[in-house]
C-alpha cells in the first residue's frame, strides 16, 4: 500500500516541479491577494475631495466659515493624513456643478450667520461606498469643533444607495471577465489541445474567418452575460434606469468592454499552450484588474501605487461609466472620458488579439 | 491542368523524378526536405524526397514511426512549410497557392479533430460550411455520407458516445464532404480493432471507387498490402523504394522463407544446407532455422532430407511468401515496428 502511495506521490511531485511557471504563480497568487486585497479593501480612505462655499450674502469670510474650513482641513484619523482635500468655491452653483461632474464628493454650503436657524447644507455624492458616511462624520465633528450652534443638513443627491447597488454594477464587469476567461479562452485552448483548430486549417476557410468567428462568439457571450447581470441588478438590487438612452448607453459600454476583454483574453490564450499555465496567469489578471477597478471598494481608498494600476485598468473605466449611468443617471458628457479610454483599450486589444491568435494558426 | 513549371531547384533533373508530364500525375514532389530546428539540435524529418502520385490511385506511404510520413503529409496539406524543394498538388504549388490547394483536398489527420461534444450531423454540417459545400445541397450530402458509414441512426448523438471505429469513419467521410480530388489519410486505422479496421478499409475503397486519389500513411503492412496500388517506403526521412506491392516483393532476391523449428542444434547443419545449392541463405535463430530459397515448396523435401541426415528432429515447418515487412527488412535491415521515434511529427501548437 505504502509503495503505491509513494509512487503516486513521487509522480505528482515530479510533475509539479517540472512546471516552474505554475509553481511561481501558485505561490505568487496568495501573496498578491494579500497585497492587493489588503491594500484595496483595508486601506484608510483619506484625501476625499470636498468643496466649501460661503453662502450669500457674501461680504467677507465669516468666522464660522474660516473656523469650519480649518477644522475640516485638519480633520484626520489618528496617525493618518487628513481625510479631506478642501477646495473653496466662489458660489453654490459652481460647487454643485463640480459635484455633479464627480470632481468633488461633497459640497458644503456655510450660512453667513451663526445661529441655530441657519443650516449648514451638505450635498454629497451618495453613489459611493464608505465615502458619504465619512463625510457626514467628518463634518459633524468639525462643526462640533467650531462650537457653533448651526445644524447640519445632509442631502444625498443620488438618494439612498445601498452597498448591493454599488457592488452590483461592479458585478456586471465581473460577468464579462468570467465569461471570456472561463467560457471563451478555456474552450479555445482545449480546442487547440484536442487539435480541433488544426482541423480548420486544412479547409479552405480563411484565417481571418477563424479569428472573426472566435472573437465574435466569445464577445457576444460576454455581452449577453453582462446584460443578463445588468437586468438582475435592476430586478434584485433595485437600481432604476430611468431613460431608454441610459439603457442603450449601458449596452454600448458593456459591448465595448466585452470586445476589448475578449480580445485581450484571446491574446493571452494564444500565448499559453496548456490550460494550467493560462489559468494561473488569468487568475492573476482577474485579481489585479477586478480589485483595482473600484467594483468592491472606492478607488480613493487604494494606496497610490494601486490607483496607478487603476489608471490603466479598462475595468476601472467600465465600472466608473456604468456607475455614472446607472446610479447617478449621468450621460455621455460625464462618461465620455471612460468611453474614450475603453475605446483605446479595446482597439489595442483587438489588434493584439488578432496578431497573437493569427500566429498560432500559421 | 498541365501548366506545371519544369523541374526547378538543385543540380538539374535527377533521373528518378520524371519531368512534368501527363495530366495523370496529380501530385509532384521534387527534392522536398524539412528540417526542424530546435535550440542547438536539428532534425531532418524529410530528406530530399521526390516522387509523383497518379490520379485515381491509392498511394501508400509506409514506414516506421518517425519516418517522416506525417511531416510529408503536413507539407502537402499546407500545414507546414518545406525547408527546401517543391511540390505541386494538382496544378497548384505548395506554399504559393495554399488556399487553392485546401479547396481540392480532404484531410483526415492522425489525431482526431472531431468535436466530440457535437453530434455526428453537426460535425459534418459544420465542416460542410468550412469546406464551402453549397448550402442547398449540404443537408442531403451530410445524410448521404452518414448513410455511407452506417451512422444514420446515430446522426444526432454526440460523437463522444461513438466507438473508435465509428469516429474514424466519420472523420474520413468528413474529409470527403466537398468531393475532394485528393484525400489524405494519416494513419487511418491506428488504434482500431480488426473489425473496425476492416470497415475503414472498405470505406477507403468505396471512396477510391469515386475516382478520388487517396494518399494514406500507415505502418501496418497488411493495410498497405490490401489497399495500396503503389507503396513508397520511407525511413529516417528518406524515400527508399517506390513500387507496386507485387514488384516490391519481387525485388527481394531471397524469395520464399522457410522456417523449421528444432530443439537442439547439430554442428554443420547450416553449412550442409547451403552446400545443397538450393537455398540462398540459412541461419539459426531462437530455435528456428530460417532459410530463404527461390522456390520454397520445391526445395523443401531436399531440406528435410538434410535435417534427417543430421538426425535432427523438427518441431515445426512453415513456408511463406515474402511480405511487405520482409521487403522493409530487406531494404533497411530493421523491422518496421522498431520505430526510432526520433523525429517529431510536426510542430503542434
Amino acid at each position: 500500500m505504502i509503495r503505491g502511495a509513494v509512487a503516486i506521490f513521487t509522480r505528482d511531485f515530479k510533475k509539479f516541479l517540472s512546471n516552474p511557471f505554475v509553481i511561481v504563480m501558485t505561490l505568487f497568487m496568495p501573496v498578491m491577494y494579500l497585497v492587493i486585497f489588503g491594500n484595496a479593501m483595508g486601506g484608510t480612505i483619506t484625501h476625499i475631495p470636498i468643496g466649501v462655499v460661503q453662502d450669500q450674502p457674501y461680504m467677507t469670510e465669516t468666522p464660522l466659515f474660516t473656523a469650519a474650513v480649518e477644522e475640516i482641513r485638519n480633520f484626520h484619523q489618528p496617525d493618518k493624513p487628513s481625510m479631506f482635500d478642501v477646495t473653496i468655491y466662489s458660489s453654490e452653483e459652481v460647487a454643485k456643478l463640480a459635484l455633479s461632474q464627480g470632481r468633488i464628493s461633497a459640497a458644503v454650503i456655510f450660512p453667513s450667520e451663526l445661529s441655530a436657524d441657519h443650516v449648514v447644507r451638505v450635498y454629497e455624492d451618495s453613489s459611493d461606498y464608505m465615502v458619504p458616511s465619512l463625510i457626514e462624520a467628518g463634518i459633524s465633528s468639525a462643526m462640533a469643533g467650531t462650537g457653533s450652534p448651526d445644524p447640519v443638513a445632509i442631502n444625498r443627491i443620488y438618494g439612498q444607495i445601498d452597498y448591493i447597488q454599488f457592488f452590483g454594477v461592479g458585478v456586471i464587469v465581473m460577468a464579462i471577465f468570467m465569461t471570456t476567461m472561463m467560457g471563451g479562452a478555456f474552450a479555445l485552448i482545449r480546442d487547440r489541445e484536442l487539435g480541433i483548430i488544426e482541423g480548420y486549417l486544412v479547409t479552405p476557410v480563411k484565417r481571418s474567418s477563424i479569428i472573426l468567428g472566435t472573437i465574435g462568439s466569445t464577445t457576444v457571450r460576454a455581452f449577453l452575460a453582462g446584460v443578463i447581470i445588468f437586468i438582475f441588478d435592476i430586478l434584485i438590487t433595485g437600481v432604476a434606469v430611468r431613460r431608454i438612452e441610459d439603457f442603450l448607453l449601458v449596452l454600448i459600454v458593456i459591448f465595448i468592454a466585452s470586445i476589448g476583454v475578449t480580445s485581450l483574453v484571446v491574446a493571452l490564450a494564444s500565448r499559453f499552450s496548456t490550460q494550467q499555465e493560462y489559468a494561473s496567469v488569468v487568475a492573476f489578471f482577474n485579481l489585479i484588474l477586478f480589485m483595482t477597478s473600484g467594483a468592491f471598494y472606492p478607488t480613493i481608498g487604494m494606496p497610490g501605487w494601486l490607483s496607478w494600476i487603476a489608471w490603466f485598468n479598462p475595468e476601472a473605466y467600465t465600472v466608473h461609466a456604468l456607475r455614472s449611468i446607472i446610479l447617478r443617471g449621468q450621460g455621455i458628457d460625464i462618461i465620455g472620458t471612460d468611453l474614450v479610454a475603453l475605446g483605446i483599450f479595446s482597439t489595442l486589444a483587438i489588434f493584439l488579439g488578432i496578431a497573437t491568435y493569427r500566429r498560432t494558426l500559421e | 491542368m498541365e501548366s506545371v513549371p519544369g523541374i526547378s531547384g538543385r543540380a538539374g533533373a535527377s533521373p528518378g523524378s520524371p519531368p512534368s508530364g501527363g495530366n495523370d500525375r496529380i501530385i509532384r514532389i521534387q527534392h522536398l526536405s524539412k528540417v526542424f530546428r530546435e535550440k542547438n539540435r536539428s532534425v531532418t524529418a524529410v530528406d530530399d524526397v521526390s516522387f509523383d502520385v497518379f490520379s485515381g490511385e491509392i498511394f501508400g506511404l509506409l514506414g516506421p514511426n518517425g519516418a517522416g510520413k506525417s511531416t510529408l503529409i503536413r507539407i502537402l496539406t499546407t500545414l507546414l512549410q518545406p525547408t527546401s524543394g517543391s511540390a505541386w498538388v494538382d496544378r497548384y504549388q505548395v506554399t504559393k497557392k495554399d488556399e487553392e490547394i485546401r479547396g481540392i483536398i480532404g484531410v483526415c489527420p492522425q489525431n482526431s479533430t472531431l468535436d466530440v461534444e457535437l453530434t455526428a450531423y453537426d460535425n459534418l454540417e459544420f465542416y460542410g460550411k468550412l469546406l464551402n459545400v453549397e448550402e442547398g445541397i449540404l443537408h442531403d450530402r451530410v445524410m448521404q455520407l452518414l448513410e455511407m458509414v452506417d451512422l444514420t441512426d446515430r446522426a444526432h448523438m454526440p460523437v463522444r458516445t461513438f466507438s473508435g471505429g465509428m469516429k474514424r469513419k466519420l472523420e474520413i467521410v468528413r474529409a470527403f464532404l466537398h468531393r475532394p480530388l485528393i484525400l489524405f489519410l494519416d494513419e487511418p486505422t491506428i488504434g482500431l480493432d480488426p473489425d473496425s479496421r476492416w470497415e475503414v478499409w472498405e470505406q477507403i475503397e468505396k471512396l477510391n471507387a469515386e475516382r478520388t486519389t487517396i494518399i494514406l500513411t500507415t505502418h501496418y503492412m497488411e493495410e498497405a498490402e490490401k489497399l495500396c496500388h503503389r507503396i513508397a517506403f520511407m525511413d529516417r526521412g528518406r524515400l527508399i523504394a517506390l513500387d507496386t506491392p507485387e514488384n516490391h516483393k519481387r525485388a527481394i532476391p531471397a524469395g520464399d522463407l522457410i522456417e523449421i523449428g528444432f530443439e537442439t542444434m547439430k554442428e554443420g547443419l547450416l553449412s550442409a544446407l547451403t552446400a545443397t545449392g538450393l537455398v540462398k541463405s540459412a541461419e539459426a535463430k531462437d530455435n528456428r532455422v530460417i532459410i530463404s530459397a527461390l522456390n520454397g515448396s520445391r526445395v523443401l523435401p531436399s531440406i528435410i532430407a538434410v535435417f534427417e541426415k543430421f538426425s535432427m528432429p523438427m518441431t515445426s515447418i512453415s513456408i511463406r511468401s515474402p511480405t511487405l515487412e520482409d521487403v522493409f527488412i530487406y531494404l533497411t535491415g530493421r523491422k518496421l515496428d522498431a520505430g526510432n521515434g526520433d523525429v517529431p511529427t510536426g510542430g503542434g501548437r
